[in-house]
């Protein structure tokens, strides 16, 4: 099996990072996750947190090397994760619990699996043309599907942020399964918060995974994302992963080659949890920072000069 | 905000190891001197100096007009650091290089290479004949090498024009002045006004700031090839937008370069930024691709006499 993989998450203009991602694979199965934790609501970034690392556990006990039914195990996963939520908010004494969205994918033998919750997005895509993407479980996309609101509008409505399905939510969540797809050489998974995908058209992004390997397209896209979003922008996540060795136009990607791993044995790739650093960058330029700054860019000259 | 002018330095001032030698250029927001280093080296110094926020009428120490505008005046200095800061890290044949980083006189300074040259400027005005398209291919396949560069660090260069590309002796490109380019990396709205060439800015530029992207700069070369054949710049974007009269390249030359070369210029041109090449990448593949060979004109009477004439008998 081979694949390259590559995922980000980003602060953007907020005060924390809410969002998490993950990936992790086993010699024959590939796990993609992200989950991005509700801003209204109390210690989002802990559902989305105990969510990942949930479904990544899952992933590791069942991928023996390959996970047995995907679908199953996806849809197990996520309410497993909601259920961890709840756990933790009766054991902490929260007055409400922490709720998050979340998307996840799994490739194994040359076929694509997903589940989402929420208004987590996963994109196929293949070469420039987008194959498939998940529908969110929002406001905006209930209104357009009943023919309220134009595509256009689903992006400037004040209730985009709306969302009936969730995570550590009342009620147990509706996990939708999406369709078993092949997956060919060459073919990219996309999956992101919508912090990334509500500034960023579809054209856009097929445009940017298109040109570049997915190591530069993730960090690319999400350079774009961030400076749409601007000071107060939304946190933003992607995992992205491009299936076999497929070489685009002469560049290299980093591929991640499982023929060598021993049958037991899963990577997987998970910031630990840490409560986030307050921003600064809203400081008044102070005589330290201007001292400082010189001396780093005057580092800067003379390691870049040999 | 009456905007006086500022005043450079004066010649032979001594600013650290640095002579000055004269003033090469001033813009709204900086003043550049060509100087001496100790070993007589020649380089050329940026001097932050917004001239709507400070002001220096005497002596060398700059001053800011306001409380106010002291705030803004360093927070601008962030933003020439950010400059400074991604250009250090930045050290390839066809961008110029920062060489050092310094403060004094209040305000901070950035030393660059000092190329020999011309630009691009005096290059397209002061050839009599017609620009070659094999010249055109090689320059900008390398200063597109620069600019890919530039992308890479998360710079946009904002200004690319002929004035700002430099042509060393050798023939190589050197892409200058990144002046404009602070523009990107923030959205704070400062009293730094956005700063664009007519003609070579592209349409997001002077709206829609928001969707500025590697197509920005792309708009610009494609501006910047559109005068290499035409010695003029082409309609301003801003003019194009409520009325389109440029002509596309395709028709203006067809048949003196590759329809090929007129294709990109004009798919670089596109006011719709989703319609022009997508990343430097994109455009270099283009530019790079193998080229077919005009079909060669039959010879007029007096250019083959011109020819034997002229024959190199050596």
């Amino acid at each position: 099996m081979k694949f390259a993989v590559f995922q980000q998450s980003r602060q953007g203009g907020r005060k924390y990072n809410q969002d998490r991602v993950a990936y992790s694979y086993s010699k024959d199965a590939v796990l993609l996750v992200v989950a991005d934790g509700m801003g209204g609501h109390y210690h989002g970034e802990v559902a989305a947190q105990i969510t990942v690392q949930m479904i990544a556990d899952m992933f590791q006990k069942h991928a023996r090397p390959h996970i047995k039914d995907p679908h199953r195990f996806l849809s197990a996963a996520m309410i497993s994760g909601h259920e961890a939520i709840l756990d933790y908010t009766t054991k902490h004494n929260l007055m409400e619990s922490p709720r998050t969205t979340c998307v996840a994918a799994i490739v194994q033998q040359d076929h694509a699996y997903w589940a989402h919750v929420g208004d987590s997005r996963l994109y196929m895509f293949r070469g420039m043309r987008m194959v498939t993407r998940t529908k969110d479980h929002s406001k905006v996309q209930q209104m357009f599907d009943e023919g309220k609101i134009s595509e256009a509008e689903m992006y400037t409505h004040p209730e985009r942020n709306k969302i009936y399905n969730c995570l550590g939510g009342f009620l147990p969540p509706d996990v939708e399964l999406g369709k078993r797809m092949p997956i060919r050489d060459g073919d990219t998974l996309m999956l992101c918060s919508d912090g990334v995908w509500s500034v960023l058209s579809v054209a856009e992004i097929a445009s940017i995974i298109d040109t570049y390997t997915i190591t530069r397209a993730i960090p690319e896209l999400l350079d774009h994302a961030e400076f749409r979003g601007g000071e107060d922008g939304d946190n933003l996540s992607a995992v992205g992963l491009t299936w076999g060795e497929a070489q685009k136009r002469g560049l290299h990607h980093d591929t991640v080659s499982t023929a060598q791993m021993p049958l037991e044995d899963v990577t997987t790739r998970l910031d630990p949890f840490s409560v986030q650093r307050d921003p600064a960058a809203r400081q008044p330029v102070t005589e330290d920072d201007i001292e400082r700054t010189i001396a780093e860019i005057q580092t800067a000259i003379k390691k870049y000069s040999k | 905000m009456p905007s006086q002018a500022n005043r450079a330095l004066p010649k032979a001032y001594q600013l650290q190891n640095y002579k000055i030698a004269k003033q090469l250029s001033g813009g709204g927001f900086s003043i550049v001197y060509l100087a001496h280093d100790e070993n007589g080296v020649p380089v050329a110094i940026k001097e932050y100096l917004p001239s709507q926020l400070v002001l220096r009428e005497e002596g060398s120490l700059v001053q800011a007009t306001t409380a106010e505008n002291l705030a803004t005046f360093r927070y601008g200095m962030k933003c020439f650091f950010e400059e400074g800061r991604a250009l250090a890290k930045i050290n390839h044949p066809n961008v110029v290089r920062v060489t050092n980083f310094f403060r004094a006189n209040e305000t901070v300074y950035m030393v660059m290479r000092y190329e020999r040259g011309k630009t691009m400027q005096d290059e397209i005005q002061s050839r009599k004949r017609v620009i070659r398209e094999s010249f055109i291919r090689r320059v900008f396949a390398e200063l597109l090498n620069g600019l890919r560069e530039v992308h890479t660090h998360k710079i946009l260069h904002l200004d690319i024009k002929p004035a700002n590309i430099y042509i060393r002796l050798d023939g190589s490109p050197v892409l200058l002045d990144f002046g404009a380019a602070r523009q990107t990396l923030t959205l704070e709205k400062t009293k730094l006004s956005p700063m664009y060439t007519p003609g070579f800015a592209s349409p997001e530029q002077y709206k829609n700031r928001d969707l500025l992207g590697p197509w920005t700069d792309i708009y610009s070369v494609g501006a910047t090839m559109f005068s290499c054949l035409a010695g003029f710049a082409p309609q301003a974007a801003d003019q194009r937008l409520q009325n389109d009269k440029l002509v596309s390249a395709k028709k203006l030359w067809g048949g003196q370069y590759s329809d090929q070369l007129l294709e990109i210029i004009d798919w670089c041109l596109q006011l719709n930024y989703m319609d022009r090449p997508q990343s430097v990448f994109q455009l270099q593949k283009a530019i790079l691709e193998k080229f077919p060979e005009l079909p060669p004109k039959k010879p007029k009477l007096f250019d083959t006499i011109r020819q034997t004439l002229t024959k190199e008998i050596f």
